[in-house]
Order: structure tokens, then sequence, then C-alpha cells
């Protein structure tokens, strides 16, 4: 599949490192040369170094026979006129990351494929998503819906008092338990189980189970102590800020401290409707500010500042006030992994999540659902059965599936399963695969 | 960290490739069932053999290569090619001496075409055959070659490419480097055949014609025979000789581009080979009018004065090494000439050898700005190559090169003056190999054999013969302390 990315930015490098390694043909274009001296000659795509929205670039890059033009300049208007002449050259279909939520709606979603634009990605829309995610659920630290959202696949991280560490997981009761474990990740390693491994204290686990069995999850986890949120404080407010506000329910309160005075009055206009949310002017590192507004008696801290440090700082200090969920937007990449180590709850890279969901769209059309899980050096895709798969023609214990795969759970007709060795898959069924990075492609002959 | 497992899949995997080429060279034998079979029978074992056990020491490979590891293999890959491409001279019995059946290899691995025989129409069919296609394969690079017919390597093969791949830029064809490395191979073949075609269509039996189109596409100058391409006695196997040298000196990309994807308008707007052709042109006109004065005693006709000038011209700055004439015996001036277009060499992205033109270009127009600053002292002044700005990393790299391969000729000539060479006829070898041309000046010219140089004098030309094909800087780097310290 020949991909043209317009724009080598975080996100458009992340994309097309992330494709070169399925083996697609990759033509990076941007402007300016220091984006793309060291990707040319280091990996296996093409540099192109040309404005994106120039239609002699564009034809220099082979956008006429192309499958998918991304435009993901830092700049909408761009990315939009990028898609619109190189769906005009001749690109089957074409993907723009753009800073507007109107544009979002569904019922202009003609209007723009009218337009040549094919998908619109909204990196805030999508982090928002995994916040409010995040914060409904506080022991989870990783939640993801499946199909028709019966099953989902969480991750937990364990501490004392949890019921299942030190255990064999054969010995755990088997086929008997409401849910599968399909991973679990150690330090800096992530181990597809089998029933002789264990899991121990601080392992982060991820849990396939159906909806209702969360609590018997959350029970064997330890975590029945954790509050249910009912207030919450946002630093920073930012487009993530104002796009998590529309998905938080209206019982929860929320206060949001913004310390630039204009960008507070802003932001009373932009949640005019909302009556659940405070707006404070000040700063969030400011520990008198965070006793003047309470911190004691809030059950979720989330930080969104352009800074990575300063999310960090405020998540630990507020960690250290009592606060039982901490979310911290983390843009650079390098210190994703420190976050991580410092116990941070949940980590927002919006630049990982806007390549992953437009890594979504480009694989194989049977992939109906796929989200890279960024701490966990993993993939999770939902796919489709086709009629005479591979994968129906035996048990799953007898497929011979590679190593670092697992077969997570299934939708079939609409009801949740999860899947046990002597599962044999139907034609029709969903199937979320977990799989460790790089393995994808190699799923692709049992569908 | 070098990662050890890896480098031995990548060579066992490069090592099997020759022993592929051995046994098609082992079938020439068998064909006319000489005394060379054996030889290519224990040489294809041995280089199975290796190939093998490195493959499996290298079976667990962590799938990920570094730039060092890129390097290492690349020059490995040329030397231990050598060593192994050496034993069917040494185990026929046709090249006795080690030094000599080494560097017979690394001059037909890297496409230079010095050669120590006096007695090549002694060696058996495949035995010659063997000795072309030393050159074929290492025309375009060993790694290049094994990258677009098999693709092993992964992620590795971009590193790959960057190490071996000549000239100051790197054109892709394709986002994958190994559709670009079919690609390419697929031109390069397509030129061997036609070559072959001409050539028969020229008297030539179909041997002698495969063996010297190969030879020639490589631009490596070997031939079947002592006296090279003036043994057939034909103006019109002359001629396309001249085509196909010159052709196998403008960069493959380019050729593609215009024949297969229809640009033909790039043909006449690339500045490099503008360039390249008005100095080739240059220097046979003047060669020519030259040995058509009456100042040369040899009577010549005007047509013939053109031809072997042209011949003698082409066959130098294309590196390859073929000789029609003797051009010891030309007037003086034409020596000069010579060795200037020795150190030019052809096109980036050839098969040739030597600076590059355009490296020429670009300093010529850097050297040409300098002078405007000098009026100017404000002015912002851009080198254009193809509207392309070279920009001032790229500039640093190219005056850094252009030291580096003048301080490693002069070191080479120094070296070769200790053993006991003349002075011009040391700068001769030693600009000669850098530049992988073959032929050199007085007892090492065209109607010599390097038979005589001393067997340490081997071994320093096969050295400077690599180091010239792979850049300088991909060898060179390997003796840095930098490279081996563990950051």
């Amino acid at each position: 599949m020949k991909i043209v990315i317009g724009g080598a930015g975080a996100v458009g490098t992340h994309l097309a490192l992330l494709l070169s390694k399925e083996k697609q043909d990759i033509v990076l274009i941007d402007e300016d040369l220091e984006h793309l001296r060291k990707l040319g000659s280091n990996f296996d795509i093409m540099v192109l170094n040309a404005s994106p929205s120039s239609i002699d670039a564009q034809k220099k890059a082979g956008v006429a026979n192309a499958d998918l033009f991304v435009g993901v300049t830092p700049d909408e208007s761009k990315n939009m006129a990028c898609c619109m002449i190189a769906s005009n050259l001749g690109c089957k279909k074409t993907v723009a990351r753009i800073d507007n939520y109107e544009y979002l709606a569904p019922k202009n979603a003609e209007f723009f494929r009218h337009l040549g634009i094919n998908t619109l990605v909204y990196p805030e829309m999508l982090a928002a998503r995994e916040i409010s995610n995040a914060v409904r659920n506080t022991w989870i630290r990783q939640w993801w819906e499946v199909g028709s959202g019966d099953l989902v696949m969480i991750g937990v991280k364990m501490r004392k008092g949890s019921t299942i560490l030190n255990t064999p997981l054969k010995n755990l009761g088997g086929s008997e338990l409401p849910y599968h474990i399909v991973a679990i990740k150690r330090g800096d390693e992530t181990i597809i189980p089998n029933g002789n491994d264990q899991i121990l204290e601080l392992d982060l686990v991820y849990f396939m189970a159906n909806k209702k069995d969360l609590p018997e999850i959350r029970r064997v986890c330890g975590k029945e102590q954790y509050p249910e949120i009912k207030k919450i404080l946002i630093m920073g407010g930012g487009r993530i800020a104002v796009r998590t506000m529309d998905l938080i329910p209206n019982h929860v309160q929320v206060t949001i401290i913004e310390k630039d005075e204009k960008r507070c009055q802003k932001l009373t206009e932009l949640l005019a409707k909302k009556n659940n949310v405070l707006i404070v002017h000040g700063d969030g590192r400011n520990l008198d500010m965070l006793e003047e507004v309470n911190i004691q008696k809030v059950q979720a801290f989330i930080a969104l500042t352009g800074s990575a440090e300063t999310n960090v700082l405020a998540c630990l200090s507020a960690l250290k006030s009592g606060v039982v969920k901490t979310v911290a937007q983390v843009e650079n990449t390098e210190y994703m992994k420190m976050a991580e180590d410092l116990d941070i709850g949940t980590i927002i890279n919006k630049k990982n999540i806007a390549a992953g969901s437009i890594y979504q769209r480009l694989l194989a059309a049977d992939v109906t659902n796929m989200k890279t899980l960024e701490l966990a050096n993993a993939d999770v895709a939902e796919l489709t059965v086709g009629p005479d798969a591979k994968i129906t023609q035996k048990m799953v214990k007898d497929l011979g599936l590679p190593k670092g795969i697992a077969i997570g759970g299934l939708v079939r007709n609409g009801v949740g399963m999860h899947v046990q060795g002597n599962t044999r898959i139907q034609e029709g069924d969903h199937v979320v695969i977990f799989c460790m990075s790089d393995m994808i492609k190699s799923l692709e002959k049992y569908f | 960290m070098i990662n050890k497992a890896l480098i031995f899949r990548i060579m066992g995997s490069l090592i099997l490739i020759e022993a592929g080429l051995l046994v098609l060279s082992l079938c020439i034998g068998l064909l006319y069932q000489e005394y060379d079979i054996s030889a290519f029978l224990y040489t294809s074992l041995i280089a199975a053999t290796i190939g093998l056990t490195l493959r499996f020491m290298g079976r667990k490979a962590e799938n990920r290569m570094s730039r060092r590891d890129g390097y290492i293999v690349v020059a490995s890959a040329w030397t231990v090619f050598s060593i192994i491409g050496m034993l069917p001279y040494m185990l026929s019995g046709f090249i006795p001496n080690l030094a000599d059946a080494f560097f017979e290899t690394m001059s037909g691995f890297t496409a230079t075409g010095a050669t120590i025989l006096d007695n090549i129409e002694d060696g058996g069919h495949g035995l010659l055959f063997w000795r072309s296609m030393t050159q074929w394969v290492g025309g375009l690079g060993i790694v290049f070659f094994t990258i677009a017919i098999l693709p092993i390597f992964g992620l590795g093969e971009v590193k790959l490419f960057a190490a071996e791949a000549t000239g100051p830029t790197h054109d892709k064809l394709h986002p994958r480097i190994s559709t670009t490395a079919q690609r390419i191979w697929t031109v390069y073949s397509g030129l061997t055949l036609l070559c072959t075609a001409l050539l028969m269509l020229g008297g030539m039996d179909w041997y002698d014609a495969i063996c010297h189109s190969l030879t020639c596409t490589a631009t490596g100058g070997f031939s079947n025979y002592q006296d090279s391409i003036a043994h057939f006695h034909s103006a019109y196997i002359e001629y396309v000789i001249i085509i196909f040298m010159f052709i196998c000196s403008i960069n493959f990309t380019l050729i593609y581009q215009c024949f297969f994807q229809g640009h033909l308008t790039r043909f006449w707007k690339d500045t490099e080979l503008k360039w390249f052709t008005i100095i080739v042109g240059g220097a046979a006109v003047l060669c020519g009018f030259t040995l058509y004065s009456p100042s040369y005693d040899v009577e010549l006709s005007l047509e013939e004065s053109f031809r072997q000038s042209l011949f003698q011209v082409v066959s130098v700055v294309s590196t390859t090494g073929y000789a029609t004439a003797d051009y010891n015996l030309w007037p003086h001036v034409t020596w000069s000439v010579l060795c200037l277009l020795m150190f030019m060499g052809g096109c980036a992205g050839s098969t040739v050898g030597g600076f590059k033109a355009i490296r020429i270009v670009m300093l010529s127009k850097l050297s040409y700005n300098e002078f405007k600053h000098i009026l100017h002292p404000n002015s912002v002044l851009p080198v254009r190559i193809n509207d392309h700005v070279i920009d001032s990393g790229m500039r640093s790299t190219l005056i850094a090169f252009f030291y580096i391969y003048i301080i490693t000729v002069i070191i080479g000539t120094i070296l070769f003056n200790f053993m006991g060479l003349a002075f011009s006829e040391s700068i001769g070898v030693s600009l000669s190999c850098v530049s992988n041309v073959g032929p050199a000046f007085g007892e090492f010219g065209p109607a010599f054999s390097w038979s005589h140089l001393p067997d340490a004098g081997k071994f320093l030309a096969s050295f400077l013969m690599l180091i010239g094909r792979l850049e300088i800087f991909s060898v060179l780097l390997l003796f840095t302390p930098q490279f081996w310290r563990n950051r």
C-alpha cells in the first residue's frame, strides 16, 4: 500500500515509522529539511523536501497512485487543502488532522467527502475520550471497549491486597473464571502469559472480560476501596480540557485552573452551558492555590498544560495531597516511560493517540478497530472473521498461533465471551487479538 | 552495542550468494571441461559451509541494526568476498601467489580492472568468467546486489545502503529500498544483455561477448585478452564499448527515471550529466587533435585518432581501464588530462569510481561563490544542483571528502615510493587504485600488467581499491577509536 504523509511533525514521523515497519511504501513530505534529515537515511521511507500543499510536490511524491494521503501539518487549513489536492490528483483516500470540533459533526461528513477529505482526525477529541474513560473507572489504568461494548479490555496495576498475586494462572480457576488475562507488563517487558506464569506485585495486568464481571475483577485486584469520582480538578484549560468537559457527566463537579486570564474568560464562554464547572484563574503548581480549591476533596487530578514537566510534577504533588487518580498529558515521548515509573495513573500523549488512530484506518480492511497500547509495547486489534478463514478450521489451542499473540475474547451475535483453548471460532465473530508490536501483519493469514 | 548475531546472519546470507555465483562459474567450467572444475567445486563447498555456519550462529539474532553494524557488514562483506573469491585462482594453480590472487579478486570486486596476469589466455573459461563476474557483482555493490534479490535484512537495508552507496546524495526511486535496488538492477541487467547482443553482432563469440559486457557495464575493465579490446581489431566493437562505458557512467536512477518513467527531459536538464558530457567531450577533442597533429609521430587518420582518443578518454573517465592504444606513447599533454579524468570519474549512483562529477560541480560552484563573497560579504549565495540547494552540512562533508581523498592518494603515493616505484608511477598507481581505474602510467600503463609490484604493494593497492570503492569514510570509519567505543 502506498501512503503519502504531509507534515513530518511528531504525528507524521511517528506514523511513518509505525507504517514502515509494516512494510508499507511511505513518502513523507515536509518543508523543513531539519525534520527530514535523519529520517530518510535511517528508515525505509522516502522523504521529499517540499511544501505538502504544493501540487508539483504531490505529483513528485506519486500521490496519483497512492492509496492514502495523510495531512498532519500543524495547520488544519493546510491539511485540508493538501487532502483536496491529493484526492483531485487521484489519491484513493485522504485523512486530515483538524482543530475544529464543528467539522466532526456527522452532518458535515458528506460535505467534506465532497471536498475530497474522507476522514477527519481530531487528536484533542481522542485524548478527551481517553481521559474520560480513565476518570470514570479510577482503579483502571487503561480501558478499551470492544465491538458493541459488551466486552472490555482493561489494564490494572496490581498492589498488595490483590488475591491473585503469586499464583500460577492455571491454579486460579481455569475456564470457570469470568475474565481472561491476556498480557502482563512487568518493568519494560510485556508477557503474553501461559498457565505457569504468575502475577507479581506492581505488574500491570490486562484483563479481558464482560462488563458485568468488572466488579469481580475489581474485587480480586483488591481495588474495592477506590472511591467514586465526584470532584475533578483540571489544570490547564486548553482544547483537550474543553473537549473533556463534553464527556464528563453532569453530576461530577469540575474545577479548571488556568494561568492565562484571557483564556479563563474564553473558557467561561466556551463552557457557558455547563453548570458543573468552576473556572479559577491561577497557577496549578502553587500549593496555596491547590488548598484554595480544596484539593483534599478531589478524587481525580488531570494535568493538561503544555509542559510535560509541569504536568508530571503537579500530579506528584496531587498524589501527596491524597488524590486517588492522576492523569498527565506528556507530549515528549522520552518522558512517557519516566512518568509511568513515577506512578502517574494515566498518561495522555496526543500525538501517539492521533498516530494510532490514523494507523488503525490503514490496516487491512477487516481490522475494524485497533489501538496501540503505548505503555505495553503491544497492539490490540479487533477483527471480523471472514468466510473460510483459517482461524475457523481448528480449535484455538490447535491453531499454532505464533508466540506473542493471544486471543482475548470474541463477540458472537452481540454477546461477548472470552476464549478458551477449546473454543472454536466461527465465521462472523468479532475477535479481539492482543499481540506484541510488529506481529499484527502475521495475523492476516488467519483471517 | 554491536549486534554480532545479526552481522553473522547477514554475512552468512551474503556468502551463500557468493556460493551461488561460484556454482554458476562451475557450470561454465563443466561446459568446457577444463582444469578449473575442481577448484570451483571446492570453493563453492567452502563458501556454502561458511555461509551456513554463519547463518546458524546468527539464527537467534535480534532484528535491530545500528549504523555501526551497517558499516561493519559492508566493509567485512567486501573483504570476505575477496578472500573467498580468490580461492578458485589459487586452488586451480592459475595464480599460485596469495598476494597476486587477493589483488586480482579485489581488483575484480571493486571493478578496478588492474591485473597482475601476464598470461590471461591460459585461464580456463570458468576462471575468466568468474573474473568478469566479480566485476559485474561489485560494480553496483555486493550488498546492494543482495538487497535486490533477497529481502533478508528486515529493517537494516537502509543503513547498509547508506554505507555502500556512492555519491554525496542518495536518491531513492521508490519508498522501499529493496524495490529501488530491484529497479536499478533491472536497468543494469538490461544494459548488460543489450551490450552482449551488440558485441555478438560485431563478431565476438558468445563467451567473449558475455565476459566483456559484464566488465564493460560494471566499468571494471577486465578483458579475456592480454591486449584488451585492441585484440578484436574492430571499430564497431570499440564504438559499442565506448557507448556502454559512457552510459554506465551515468546515474542509474536518472536512467531509470528517463526510460522507464518517461521523464526524458530530465536527461537534458540534469546538471551533473551536462557537466560530465562537456568535460568528457572536451577532453576527447583535445586528445584527438593532439593525436592527429604532426607533433605525434604515428600517422593516424582523423577517424582513427578521434576513435583512439575517445576510447581512452571514456575508458579512463568511466574508470573502466580497457585499452585500444597505449597512452604512455602519446604526447605528454594528454597525460595530465587523463590524470585529471582519473581523479574525477563518472557520475554518482553509477558503477564508476573516482571523486564523482557531481562533487566537482559542487566544488566549482562553491569556489566561484567565494569570489562573489569577497566582493559582497553579506550576500547569501546558495549552491544549487538541479534546483536543490546544497545545505551547509552537506558542504562541509563535501570539503572533508575532498581533503581526505587527496590525502589518501598522497599517502598512497608516498608508500609506493618507499617500495621503490618511480615518482610518476607512484602517483599513477595510487590514484588509479583509489579511483578504481585500472591502468596507471609508465610501467603500470595499459600495456603492462602490475605483476612486478612487490607483494606489500599489492596488498596496499588492494586496500586502496577497497577504500576508494566504498568512498573512504565507510572503511576508514572502522579505524577510528570512536567507532569501537561502547557508546
